[in-house]
């Protein structure tokens, strides 16, 4: 296990979508797309990892532009099936025909982001330096809107570092912590959120010691 | 504690009935239909409105509702949120502001440090910094809470 800075050098502004977009759970990202297996890719993450907590910060950036970014999206949902084929409801009748201009109805959905230009994105964590190379260097973009151009990395850097990935050189935490896993400062932001993978998951929200979120 | 054990706590576990699943119980408190004493002083059943205050040790809803552990409050939902914050002890709250959409469990928040506030609402959520004031693209949240705050100073 050593320490180490990941630098990922953009090309093209970055998209979070709020949160911390920690290393471990790009890491997990990447290897869920092989392994297909919640579990199996949390396994697998080379970082430490003490009692579920992974020693791996969030994205750290220094912007120097955030734009909002709107998309639409024009889903067109139909049935492919004939009705007589659906299950009926207690009234008989098949669930109520879809339409095509509400968005309760699949119609149109906006979705609204805010980009963030910014030369490089920096992680810090205690790990598999070689392993998380490995995953790493043949990813071109992270982050979300990918597909649109967003988040495009120019290289990766790995470098050296003296930083464990939970705190950093002012003892102030670089992800977020469990308010009951360290002993907090009063200066330090407390917030309710994930705190380890799948950070989606309800399950794994508590008050945590954490920096500022990502716009 | 987890965000879902805190809502059951101190506010689900009166309206669900409690598994081992707690975002689950959470959701089916938010979704139900609940009894209630309505306007006319009658047991009824309703779905939850107006507002919600969640403390450790008990909770405050602006409807009427049956269960003896959450007491009823009339005031309007900024002005019990700006108050309870005005008066914060240090202690873990959550603010739930309801409508006719049913609030999403992932919208749940618990509100720890006066740095980070959100009130939880079926739409958009806002989390904002109730120690400074609004500014220019501050929600409308915010900006009520604020509103009261200064209100219930002066």
């Amino acid at each position: 296990m050593e320490r180490f800075s990941v630098i990922a050098e953009l090309k093209t502004p970055i998209i979070f979508g709020g949160g911390y977009c920690t290393l471990d759970a790009l890491l997990g990202s990447i290897l869920f797309e092989d392994l297909k297996d919640v579990d199996a890719a949390h396994a697998a993450i080379p970082i430490k990892c003490s009692d579920g907590l992974f020693h791996a910060s969030a994205a750290i950036i220094e912007p120097f532009d955030t734009q909002p970014v709107s998309f639409v999206a024009n889903l067109r949902a139909d049935h492919a099936i004939h009705p007589d084929l659906l299950l009926k409801n207690k009234q008989g009748l098949t669930h109520r025909r879809m339409g095509r201009t509400r968005r309760r109805d699949y119609g149109a959905v906006l979705n609204k982001y805010k980009s963030i230009s910014t030369h490089d994105v920096t992680w810090f964590a205690e790990g598999d330096l070689e392993k998380t190379r490995e995953l790493l260097e043949d990813i071109s973009f992270i982050g979300k809107r990918r597909g649109s151009g967003f988040g495009e990395v120019k290289t990766w850097r790995f470098e050296p570092s003296s930083l464990d990935g939970l705190l950093d050189a002012f003892d102030a935490p670089v992800r977020p912590i469990p308010i009951d896993r360290i002993k907090g400062d009063e200066s330090w932001l407390k917030l309710d959120t994930a705190w380890r993978p799948a950070y989606w998951h309800p399950e794994n929200r508590a008050i945590c010691y954490a920096p500022e979120p990502l716009a | 504690m987890n965000t879902y054990e805190f809502f059951n706590n101190g506010f689900g576990r009166f309206l669900a009935e409690q598994t081992n699943r707690p975002h689950k119980d959470a959701a089916r408190a938010l979704t139900r239909s609940h009894p209630i004493i309505n306007k006319d002083g009658k047991p009824s059943t309703s779905r939850l409105t107006g507002w919600a205050i969640i403390r450790p040790n008990g909770s405050l809803a602006q409807a009427n509702l049956l269960p003896p552990e959450i007491e009823a409050d009339p005031r309007s939902r900024y002005e019990a949120f700006a108050a309870e914050l005005n008066e914060w002890d240090g202690s873990p709250r959550m603010f739930l502001s309801f409508s006719k959409a049913p609030l999403p469990i992932a919208n749940l928040f618990i509100t720890a440090d006066l740095r980070a506030v959100r009130i939880c609402s079926p739409g958009e959520v806002e989390t904002f910094n109730f120690t400074k004031e609004p500014e220019g693209q501050a929600g409308v949240a915010h900006r009520n809470v604020m509103r009261w705050r200064q209100k219930l100073v002066s």
